[in-house]
């Protein structure tokens, strides 16, 4: 991908089809995405675990805390930081929004 | 980029083993149920206590010694489940549990954790799950796991290795960098703990630890350890999860001591179901597992069976 490339939004799911209170996978293109449905709002991040690369959108969900289901390492949705072990690195995680009913996340085009 | 790998899960989900709504409830978690178990689980262990101490002066405090390490190893069963984190729906309150339990049964919690991460990763694969434990190669030899001598000098050299800020070749495998120095603090912090017990046991001139702890648990290590050998021993040595793990199918008393750990098979495929939600997840998967019906002691009938048959064929 060329660094010359800019980011910007693009729609992903609609709103209404998230998984209330649970993570969503979307595909865009050649990336897995998760996508977040919490109390403060929507959020993303890429799919697979930055530590075993098992796919966080079949992990447990809590909150902001997104769960790996094959070694419970967990992350915040919210700036991707590690809360659990085996996680120590950040996750990848994309602005997001909302608009006109579609889930919106910002990365290259 | 992170590879993506195919979990027993994904695999169950994508072969409509399990439809993603089951999932979901099965993962649900809350701390309630859990707090009245553990409040059952402290009465048990007052109950052996007292039965410890009513035995003081006759032969029978071996017996009581005995029923007590069978339910202080089985701190284990609780261990393991607060690294997967599913004890509690609040995340601290595993830790805080898990690190209770790990001092009990001398297994840092941390370490465990990282350990017990690297055996689901590569289960019952030769020179890779740091958890397989060897199907036996003579009856002398299983007699010898089942005695917990080699577990228990594992254990001991382990953690004078941690404390003295070293890891084996395995463990740098498991153990990320960042986290050796929190590895060895925790093997320290362990090794002083105990240390200052005992200091307060011969300061006081009262040693009933010893008697309601320390001797309990290493009488009780070799019933966690047949039961340890349940869960793959004699299965074979293979990556598929159908394959190379075993549930048993035990009564009550045994599945509440290890917090339905017997049905291990399924803990396998879906490592964040709860304890208390793996009954129901059985009744799924049980066609796509291997489920031992007569329980631990139809597991080590198995055991024996295979080890008699490599015996003779070795004989011949």
């Amino acid at each position: 991908m060329s660094k010359n490339m800019k980011h910007r939004w693009h729609d992903v799911i609609e709103l209404t089809a998230l998984e209330n209170n649970w993570v969503t996978r979307v595909e865009l293109g050649s990336r897995k995405l998760a996508i977040y449905d919490t109390p403060s709002g929507v959020y993303a991040s890429l799919a697979l675990c930055n530590h075993g690369g098992a796919d966080l959108c079949d992990g447990y969900f809590d909150g902001h805390v997104i769960e790996c289901p094959l070694h419970q390492g967990a992350f915040d949705v919210r700036d991707g930081k590690p809360v659990s072990a085996p996680a120590t690195r950040p996750m990848r995680t994309f602005e997001s929004r909302v608009e006109n009913g579609m889930v919106q996340v910002k990365l290259k085009a | 980029m992170t590879k993506a790998i195919v979990t027993p899960l994904t695999q169950a989900l994508a072969e409509g083993k399990l439809t993603r709504e089951e999932l979901k409830s099965f993962m649900q978690r809350s701390d309630a149920p859990s707090l009245r178990r553990l409040a059952v689980w402290v009465l048990i262990l007052t109950i052996t206590t007292t039965l410890v101490a009513l035995a003081w002066d006759s032969w029978l405090i071996w017996p009581a010694m005995f029923v007590q390490g069978i339910v202080l190893v089985h701190h284990f069963s609780i261990q393991h489940e607060c690294v997967h984190y599913t004890v509690f729906r609040t995340r601290w309150l595993n830790d805080l549990v898990g690190q209770i339990c790990g001092l009990i049964i001398i297994l840092p919690h941390r370490f465990f954790r990282y350990e017990h991460c690297d055996h689901h990763t590569h289960t019952q694969i030769n020179g890779e799950d740091p958890e397989l434990i060897p199907m036996p190669k003579s009856l002398g030899e299983y007699l010898y796991y089942i005695s917990a001598i080699p577990y228990w000098r594992g254990k001991f050299t382990e953690i004078f290795r941690h404390a003295s800020g070293r890891l084996s070749e395995v463990e740098l495998r498991f153990i990320p960098k960042v986290e050796h120095a929190a590895v060895y603090r925790d093997a320290r912090w362990m090794l002083g703990i105990y240390g200052l017990i005992f200091i307060a046991m011969a300061v006081t001139g009262w040693w009933g630890l010893v008697w309601y702890w320390i001797i309990p648990l290493f009488l009780g290590e070799p019933v966690m350890r047949f039961v340890r050998m349940t869960e793959h021993v004699g299965r074979p040595t293979v990556p598929q999860m159908s394959e190379n793990t075993r549930t048993n199918l035990v009564s009550a008393p045994w599945a509440f001591l290890c917090w339905n750990m017997n049905y291990h098979a399924e803990h396998h495929y879906v490592a964040s179901v709860p304890y208390h939600a793996l009954p129901r997840l059985h009744e799924k998967l049980k066609d796509h597992i291997h489920v031992e019906p007569d329980g631990y002691f139809g597991a080590h009938r198995e055991i024996i069976r295979q080890l008699f048959k490599k015996t003779e064929a070795v004989g011949k």
